[in-house]
């Protein structure tokens, strides 16, 4: 054949080819989606002083008309709680009830409320809230800044108390003295010593909290890592994608007892979080109530009680504030 | 065989060398054709021979031409529809794994919301969903090697789900709520980088299998016999005026075997191409939205069992639902909307009594699995809504392949009636350079 016939039969062949799309582009693969990017929280001047943590002097009178009053009438206390923190108030798999400390202080507010007969799962009403939810739902402005009615008599949510807030919301006198701390691996615990140890280690806590901001500024050289919720950041440490994870440490010792690798060794605390139960804004008689209601459980011991069945293994002895506690 | 001619060979002194002094032109007669001759006009003033092989060269080089282009086309129309059907089997094939994924995760959040050990009966709807997901992908990359390394990184996704759903369980049954964190981190991995992959293969899969079905060409085989057609005529007006013949029959028959060949693969292109538009506009575009609207369902269906295991995320998960819902409201076939609205009365009553705070309530009515719950609605709904899919996709193949064997013979007639037709042009030139000799 010569080179012209050979050059022919070539084009022909190649047109044929293209023409017959015998090959096809490759499907793209996509860029993985990637992870959400560390947004630092709004700096405020918010402060839990002790001028802000003071609350209304506890007294147990239930005037007619009063909230109380009015719960008794109706037969149910709406109170908002988390379901996903552990110890705190979480639901237990098994029974599918709800139980934590948080739940405890439930219990006893609803016992002063409704007396021997009270019964926890026929007169309260539980409401499963979100973090956000917690201000809004007592009258308090959305982050829209629009307000509506409360829906909710109370809100025990794991619940700092501050300046900021306490202009939105009132709150019931502290009843845990939450602080910020951080959680290590079992192996690193020892020699942890403070956010020094945390150089180049990478430290996860949910994106925008203040957490984050403590963090950051205590140790830059820590690796922020975000996540959506606490229990992100345990998936992460799970999964070796964090070195440590902070927060609140009734949060960390509810990751810890989910995780015998991880442990929230004892250390100075990163930040005061002061827990109280939150309220409509406005109702000082219920708030005393309230405090009243706080300080018999420390009075009838039922807050070490509580505090030793939830919190005690994970994170040591502990004691109740001073501001409910009626002998001090 | 011998070539016919339109009349009586000229008498012989015709043939005769042309006189010293040329006779003085007949003075043409309006409305008078002069009789045929069999001479050439004006012999001798032109190179009749010559004329007439390179007539026979255009011709013949026209008719083999065409043969080979027309049989060209329609062989490519052959291969096509052959291609249309594999690329829509792999389109249905890669919709199948995308909503046998997302089947998967409806059934493993439900599971996981009864809580504890869970249903046995879940758990094997589960594994068999993940296996069946599995070998459908194994199918998917055989079938298109265009689409291996999509499904690769698909199979890594699918891998880094099922670890999370196991690891959910695992945490579940140890009582840790860390097992709703994993189960959430499950259903968003089926939801991120996976339905990324996924929606691309859909993309790159559905846009095969539109291309391969336009791969009908009638206008192509329409202007190819023209061309082809006019070449003759244009050969036959010429011989006429030059042999003073009406018609040469070689070229005549030629003739008629290209306007006949490329009217009948014109009208049957056009007609494959009608079909494929009424597949791809009708069975195709069923098969779809019945995929589509199965996806959607599922999705739809875990967005329910989410806002129950993550307690107070109804307004995460409620719009999820209702965009969901919405999709297969639009594009499910009404054969499956009855059993989907059942299920969809059964969702409200959950969401009313989860606002209302009635969780334990709303979760009975989510994992009830009695013939009457919604969650038999819901099942009856993804079965016939597979079926549907795989019926209309069925018949999409079916009839893409149906026509295949007849553009083949015709792509092979077209070319051999090339050649026949090159045979009756040269016959037909070769007895005007009888009659010329």
């Amino acid at each position: 054949m010569s080179r012209r016939h050979q050059l022919f039969a070539a084009v022909v062949s190649a047109a044929v080819l293209v023409l017959g799309g015998c090959g096809y582009e490759d499907t793209p693969v996509p860029t993985p989606i990637a992870e959400a990017k560390y947004t630092p929280g709004e700096v405020t001047d918010c402060n839990t002083d002790p001028a802000t943590l003071l609350s209304e002097p506890a007294d147990g009178t239930v005037d007619p008309g009063s909230t109380v009053d009015r719960i008794r009438r109706e037969g149910v206390l709406r109170v908002g709680v988390s379901a996903d923190t552990n110890l705190m108030a979480a639901r237990n798999t098994q029974t599918n009830r709800i139980q934590g400390f948080d739940i405890e202080v439930v219990k006893a507010i609803g016992e002063a409320i409704f007396g021997d007969g009270f019964n926890l799962n026929t007169d309260v009403q539980l409401r499963v809230i979100t973090a956000g939810d917690r201000i809004p739902l007592l009258g308090g402005p959305d982050a829209e800044g629009e307000t509506r009615p409360a829906e909710l008599d109370l809100v025990v949510r794991n619940f700092t108390i501050n300046s900021c807030r306490k202009e939105q919301i009132a709150f019931s006198a502290v009843y845990y003295n939450a602080t910020q701390q951080v959680l290590v691996r079992a192996e690193d615990a020892d020699s942890y010593d403070g956010p020094e140890s945390l150089a180049g280690k990478r430290v996860c806590a949910p994106n925008g909290s203040t957490s984050l901001i403590n963090i950051e500024q205590q140790q830059p050289e820590a690796e922020i890592v975000p996540s959506v919720t606490h229990t992100g950041c345990l998936i992460k440490f799970q999964r070796d994608e964090v070195d440590a994870i902070t927060g609140d440490d009734t949060v960390l010792a509810g990751l810890a007892a989910q995780d015998p690798y991880a442990v929230v060794p004892e250390q100075i605390p990163l930040n005061p979080e002061p827990y109280g139960v939150g309220l409509p804004l406005g109702d000082d008689e219920f708030v005393a109530f309230v405090n009243y209601a706080l300080e018999q459980m420390v009075a009838s011991n039922e807050w070490q009680r509580a505090y030793n069945t939830w919190l005690a293994d994970e994170l040591g002895a502990g004691s109740p504030p001073t501001a409910i506690d009626p002998t001090s | 065989m011998t070539q016919p001619v339109a009349a009586p060979p000229p008498p012989a002194p015709s043939a005769q060398p042309a006189p010293a002094q040329p006779a003085p032109p007949a003075k043409a007669r309006k409305g008078f054709w002069p009789a045929p001759t069999g001479k050439p006009v004006g012999a001798g003033v032109e190179d009749t021979p010559s004329l007439l092989n390179r007539l026979q060269i255009i011709g013949m080089a026209a008719v083999l031409l065409f043969g080979l282009a027309s049989g060209l086309v329609q062989f490519l129309s052959y291969q096509s529809d052959g291609r249309a059907a594999d690329d829509t089997e792999q389109l249905l094939r890669i919709q199948e794994i995308r909503s046998s994924l997302l089947h998967a995760d409806a059934v493993a959040t439900n599971e996981f919301l009864i809580g504890g050990a869970g249903d046995p009966n879940l758990s094997t709807d589960y594994d068999e969903s993940i296996e069946d997901l599995l070998k459908q992908i194994t199918a998917a990359s055989d079938a298109q090697p265009a689409d291996e390394k999509a499904l690769e990184a698909l199979v890594v996704e699918i891998s880094r789900y099922t670890t999370a759903v196991t690891e959910a369980r695992v945490n579940s049954r140890q009582g840790n709520v860390l097992g709703n964190g994993y189960m959430s981190d499950a259903s968003a991995l089926a939801r991120g980088n996976a339905k990324a992959i996924l929606d691309n293969l859909v993309e790159a899969n559905t846009e095969r299998a539109e291309d391969s079905m336009g791969g009908q060409h009638p206008f192509w085989l329409l202007l190819i016999g023209v061309v082809a057609a006019a070449v003759l005529v244009w050969i036959s007006i010429l011989l006429a005026s030059r042999f003073r013949r009406y018609v040469n029959v070689g070229i005549g028959v030629a003739t008629i075997i290209v306007v006949v060949t490329t009217l009948v693969a014109s009208v049957a292109a056009w007609r494959g191409a009608s079909q494929n538009d009424d597949l791809l506009d009708k069975e195709l575009q069923n098969a779809v939205d019945q995929s589509a609207a199965r996806v959607a369902g599922n999705d739809a269906k875990a967005y329910e069992s989410l806002r129950l295991i993550l307690q107070g995320s109804g307004p995460t998960y409620e719009p999820l639902w209702e965009d969901a819902a919405a999709i297969v409201e639009e594009r499910a076939s009404r054969t499956v909307l009855d059993e989907w609205n059942a299920y969809a009365d059964g969702h409200r009553q959950i969401v009313e009594l989860d606002d209302r705070d009635r969780w334990f309530d709303a979760k009975r009515i989510a994992i009830d699995t009695g013939d009457e719950a919604p969650t038999a609605s819901f099942d009856n709904f993804d079965e016939v809504s597979q079926q549907v899919a795989d019926d209309n996709g069925e018949i999409t193949t079916d009839e893409l392949r149906a026509g295949r064997t007849l553009a083949l013979i015709g792509s092979l007639l077209t070319l051999v009636l090339g050649f026949v037709a090159a045979v009756a042009v040269a016959r037909g030139l070769g007895a005007r350079r009888r009659e010329y000799a």
